[in-house]
């Protein structure tokens, strides 16, 4: 909402300046977005008379013309526009100036001939208006005078937000009403009484509406004999600050009221409607399937029985409440006015307006609520505005059809609850001036209690809970006291799969993972890419209405977003990337309304934990790395039982590719992601990566641990290397060794694995050190050499394994 | 010479032997040369049996002296050629300190999971528990039991994000129940349905909008939903929660100041403002020149969202808020574009 500070200031005895009233606005409940100063700019723009006009010798559409600025000598000025004679009076941008749009006048030559200046039309000008050609200024105007001052326009234009519960101020009248509330000021509102004469609009028109549910007023006014034209001055000017385009005298009239009262308006041309009975007849009904209207801005629309129609016997006329139709538009040729002020359902309209992707000043007002009490009186004040700009004659009386009357509602609020809710002790005096101040009529009834009539203009005042709301935001939110809520027996806490994220979270980062957030929603091709197939029976979460193609599904893992960031880093020159992101993942399947989310912990590894360093110990990280990573995790959280499984995972390289097991479930997935994949989002592999299920990590992580003696004796450590077949996995040698070690095997650490020289092709060697230790004693060799020799004849026998000596 | 003469002379000339000794090698092998079984001074005393015994006395006691002369001094330069030895050694260990150290940093977290961390700690100080809803939500929880009128712009298929809707005669339309949550407020909703009051919880997560991502938008971000509801809530209390927890997270000299507003689930509403960290208030281009920085949207609980989950509010009021964590990050950070933060960028990453 545009709000013209000199406009307001017809309205109401606002004191304040700008800032203070801006500032008072803000803190009321209605935020401003911006303030503009009208006639900003124009330094350097004067009043000019045209004291000559030429046609341009080299030029069929430029004139060439000698204009007089008040200095000693006229300017030279070549011109395009064609509106215009020797005589008129014009604004004259002179060498210098600088319009709206930045726009600096210099002296030029144009077809060979100097101009001086530039004669500007309205929208040059930033005042809105018809740009075909120049703003012709009364002949009386003062020449030489800056154009500013001749407009008289030092006017500030204030935009405000207004919050969709607060419909009436949509029109200066109810921002003048709610100014004078939040200033302690008084409103006046602009009242026309018509003067009426001819035949009386009943016995030219007549209106039916046939869905009273979906319009609850219809009144027609007749205005004969009006002279289309350009409005006056002051009238335009008005229509423009409240940021419309001037059309023309009768166009203008509806706009102009409507932004004063908040009533929609729309004149058609009364000769362009069918007759019935010799009378106009306009039904209000909803328009049938695959009806069609060509709209004001000429594009044909295809309507359907959910929308509303004003209508006479030959089909749709308009669009009820959001756009006139061509065939009964006003036009120059245009006599007799049939004035529409009607009252339609805000629902109805919203939704037409919407799936007509046609959003206009009325439909924003209907879809807020218009007054339907109000109807008659904008439809006055228009009529005598056409009368007095138009010079039209007002037919006596109003069609008025009004199946469902507004009804004022009457609330009650008490004192004791307001100040309960409010934490306040504001006294019902207090309260009761604020209510009526806002225009509400208010009753003490008994002790501490208001019965408040609330006006039709303030249709979101309906419980007891909204006039509280009125009261503190005038009396003022910061005068409330601050407290903190003091409520009994509460714990604040994180719940234990809170905590245990936390710990996820925090053992990433232990193990040297930066934490990162990639979109939820992927290209659905991307799913191809990684090759990562769905559960049985799952299927993609798809949006119905996706930014682009490249975010149309829900993920199904985290992988395509880290992959993503890889790439990112790589390819600006940041080999090193190690990166965690723990977040929801998406699936669903037939017959599910909401599909089922999980959170995923996933991680993406590439280049090394950092650039080589004088010490030397750097290396490329491999799948080793992302298992250092997993097992760090594991120790945090410490399940039972834990296992890396060798599985082919079409997303990773076969031979590096496992699945992790927490006792026994499947957890997630670890490898090197497939150098195909890799390519596949720009990234370059080796690239480690891995993703587990949180739920399945919190289930299987153990809140208390048990206490195990710490040793107190020293251990026997014994080293061998054996030689195994290439299939032979550590994990199963380890097992072995475990089995045949009895109680007194303490530890089982593997620290070398050789290939090479010496050993067998399709054979490793894997090096161990055994430790064996008793509880109770210190072992001597004696003792641990039988037990030694005896585990490994076993583990030799057990994986095929030969000692290697 | 006398056999005491000698035993001097083999003194002075031993003590003589040890002071020279270079190194412990050495000064071991004067203590073999000397003390040793076959040493000088075990030879002269061997050749005390050959004394008269009026004789014996006085030459073993000064042979006694010789021999304790002897091993204090080895003894003594044995210590000051360890220290020597150990001064040389670790002389020769010294490095350059300025070289950098052997490192593995742990990581960062993100950003916006920092800020939602500190938030959370501020409210469980404060007695809150921490509750979590689905990012797919159904239209009801997300607008409907809201109190969103069904013709609500934030409905409309141009600003949500509407989700394939899988069930028996489940909407086929660009509005279909099922949608990207635009809020967090939709757990207020599903929490109040599980719990009575007292209800003191707060809600982080991430919700969507259909907006294009540019430097201040993006159409996925995160919030953070309180409610409270219990008897004896007052607007005052909404006021003294959050003008405490924007101390908490801005600093202690920071103002609040609360503008009225509107939202369908709250009443009376206000959005919440801090006072511009740049210019303390006195107005930037930071701030717009309002001295005002936006940062947060609250109200007490509309009625009528105690009606879609059976609770009298005439017995209970409440309040509830919400806040956006890249906005918080914005101010905090002053990041010039919202995207790098879904860019996975390390060198962004590591900064905070």
């Amino acid at each position: 909402m545009h709000v013209s500070m000199k406009w307001l200031k017809e309205l109401v005895d606002v004191d304040l300046t700008v800032e203070e009233l801006v500032d008072r606005l803000d803190m009321t409940g209605t935020a401003v977005e911006s303030v503009r100063a009208v006639g900003e700019g124009l330094d350097g723009v004067v009043v000019g008379s045209v004291l000559t006009k030429e046609p341009h010798p080299d030029a069929d559409k430029l004139s060439y013309c000698s204009v007089d600025v008040g200095g000693d000598e006229p300017l030279r000025i070549v011109c395009g526009a064609t509106n215009f004679e020797a005589g008129d009076c014009v604004p004259v941008a002179c060498v210098g100036a600088t319009l709206p749009g930045d726009f600096t006048i210099k002296k030029t030559k144009l077809r060979g001939l100097v101009s001086e200046g530039m004669m500007c039309s309205s929208p040059e000008l930033g005042l809105g208006g018809d740009a075909s050609g120049l703003l012709v200024l009364p002949p009386d105007a003062p020449v030489g005078m800056a154009f500013a001052e001749y407009l008289g326009q030092a006017d500030t234009v204030v935009e405000l937000e207004v919050t969709p519960n607060r419909p009436d101020c949509l029109s200066m009248v109810g921002v003048a009403r709610e100014v004078a509330a939040i200033t302690g000021k008084h409103a006046t509102a602009p009242v026309s009484v018509p003067e009426e004469s001819g035949v009386p609009v009943h016995d030219a028109v007549s209106v039916e509406i046939a869905d009273p549910d979906l319009c609850s007023r219809y009144t027609a006014r007749l205005i004969r004999g009006v002279s289309i034209g350009p409005s006056p001055e002051w009238l335009a000017e008005r229509v423009t600050a409240a940021g419309a385009r001037p059309v023309n005298n009768i166009v203008d009239i509806t706009n102009l009221v409507m932004f004063e009262l908040g009533q929609p308006l729309h004149a058609f041309d009364a000769a362009t409607l069918a007759l019935r009975d010799g009378k106009a007849a306009v039904t209000v009904r909803r328009a049938g399937a695959g009806e069609r209207l060509t709209t004001l801005d000429g594009q044909e629309r295809v309507l359907d029985p959910n929308m509303l129609v004003i209508a006479d016997d030959s089909g749709a006329i308009a669009l009820a409440g959001v756009m006139g139709g061509e065939n009964t538009e006003v036009s120059d040729t245009t006599v007799d006015i049939l004035l529409e002020s009607a009252c339609f359902e805000p629902t109805s309209t919203s939704l037409t307006s919407r799936s007509l992707g046609l959003i206009s000043e009325a439909s924003t007002r209907f879809e807020r609520g218009v007054d339907a009490e109000g109807c008659v009186r904008a439809a006055d004040r228009a009529a005598a505005l056409m009368a007095e700009v138009a010079g039209g004659t007002i037919a006596p009386g109003v069609v008025d059809v009004y199946p469902v009357p507004a009804i004022p509602g009457v609330l009650e609020m008490r004192i004791d609850r307001m100040n309960a809710v409010l934490g306040t002790g504001i006294p019902a005096g207090e309260a009761a001036g604020i209510l009526t101040a806002l225009g509400l009529g208010v009753e003490p009834v008994g002790e501490g209690l208001l019965r408040v009539s609330v006006p039709t203009f303030r249709p979101d005042l309906e419980r007891e809970i909204d006039l509280i709301e009125e009261v503190v935001r005038v009396w003022g939110m910061e005068r409330v006291p601050v407290t903190l809520p003091g409520g009994r027996g509460r714990v604040g806490r994180l719940t234990s799969r809170q905590r245990w994220m936390r710990r996820i979270d925090g053992a990433m980062r232990a193990a040297g993972l930066n934490e990162t957030m990639t979109y939820s929603f992927v290209d659905p091709g991307d799913h191809e890419r990684i090759r990562m197939p769905l559960g049985e029976g799952e299927t993609l979460v798809e949006l119905v209405n996706p930014m682009s193609e490249e975010q149309a599904v829900m993920r199904i893992s985290l992988l395509p977003g880290l992959l993503r960031s890889v790439s990112y880093n790589q390819r600006r020159g940041v080999p090193d990337v190690h990166l965690y992101e723990i977040g929801s993942v998406f699936s669903t399947s037939e017959g599910r309304k909401l599909p089922r989310e999980h959170t995923a912990v996933g991680g993406v590894m590439a280049g090394m934990w950092s650039r080589p360093g004088w010490t030397g110990d750097d290396h490329p990280l491999d799948f080793f790395d992302g298992k250092g990573v997993i097992e760090a995790l594991v120790d945090e959280l410490s399940p039972r039982h834990f296992q890396v499984r060798p599985a082919d995972l079409p997303w990773l390289q076969p031979g590096r590719s496992a699945e992790v097991l927490l006792e026994g479930k499947v957890a997630g997935w670890l490898g090197e992601v497939h150098p195909s994949v890799a390519d596949a989002f720009e990234a370059e592999a080796p690239i480690v990566a891995f993703e587990l299920d949180a739920g399945v990590l919190i289930a299987t992580a153990r809140p208390v641990r048990t206490y195990t003696e710490v040793p107190r004796y020293p251990a026997v450590t014994l080293d061998v290397a054996l030689l195994v077949d290439e299939k032979v996995s550590a994990e199963r040698v380890e097992h072995a060794m475990r089995k045949a070690g009895g109680p007194l095997l303490d530890s089982v650490r593997l620290f070398d694995v050789y290939r090479g020289k010496g050993v067998a092709e399709g054979r490793k060697s894997l090096a161990w050190a055994l430790s064996y230790r008793a509880p109770d004693r210190t072992l001597s060799d004696d003792e641990v050499r039988p037990v030694h020799e005896k585990l490994l004849r076993k583990v030799c026998g057990a994986v095929g394994a030969e000692l290697r000596s | 010479m006398s056999i005491i003469t000698e035993l001097e002379s083999l003194r002075d000339s031993a003590l003589e032997r040890i002071s020279q000794a270079a190194d412990l090698a050495a000064l071991d092998a004067v203590r073999v040369d000397v003390l040793g079984k076959k040493g000088s001074l075990t030879g002269v005393l061997r050749g005390l049996g050959a004394l008269s015994a009026e004789e014996r006395p006085a030459v073993g006691k000064v042979s006694n002296q010789v021999r304790a002369a002897l091993e204090r001094a080895l003894e003594a330069r044995k210590a000051l050629l360890a220290e020597a030895a150990l001064s040389a050694r670790v002389a020769a260990d010294a490095v350059d300190v300025t070289l950098p150290g052997r490192k593995r940093l742990p990581g960062r977290a993100h950003l916006i999971n920092q800020i939602t961390a500190e938030v959370v700690d501020i409210f469980t100080g404060l007695g809150y528990a921490i509750a979590e809803g689905p990012e797919a939500e159904l239209d009801y929880y997300n607008f409907t039991a809201l109190n969103h009128p069904p013709t609500h712009p934030a409905r409309s298929a141009t600003d949500t994000f509407y989700v394939r809707d899988l069930s028996e005669g489940g909407a086929s339309g660009p509005i279909t129940d099922v949608l990207l949550r635009t809020h967090t407020s939709p757990v207020q909703v599903r929490v109040l349905e599980q719990q009575k009051p007292p209800v003191y919880v707060l809600a982080p997560g991430r919700v969507y909008r259909r907006d294009i991502a540019d430097p201040s938008h993006l159409p996925q971000f995160h919030q953070i939903e309180g409610l409270v509801v219990d008897e004896g809530i007052t607007f005052g209390d909404l006021k003294g929660t959050l003008d405490y927890v924007c101390k908490e997270l801005f600093g202690k000299d920071r103002k609040t100041r609360f503008r009225p507003h509107f939202f369908p689930f709250t009443e009376p509403s206000a959005e919440v403002d801090v006072s511009c960290g740049i210019c303390a208030g006195s107005g930037c281009r930071f701030c717009k020149y309002t001295g005002w920085q936006e940062i947060l949207g609250c109200g007490m609980v509309d009625p009528n969202v105690f009606g879609y989950v059976d609770i009298d509010p005439e017995v209970y009021t409440g309040f509830a808020f919400g806040m956006g964590v890249e906005r918080i990050a914005a101010l905090r950070y002053d990041i010039p574009d919202l995207r790098m933060l879904v860019e996975g960028d390390m060198r962004f990453l590591r900064q905070f």
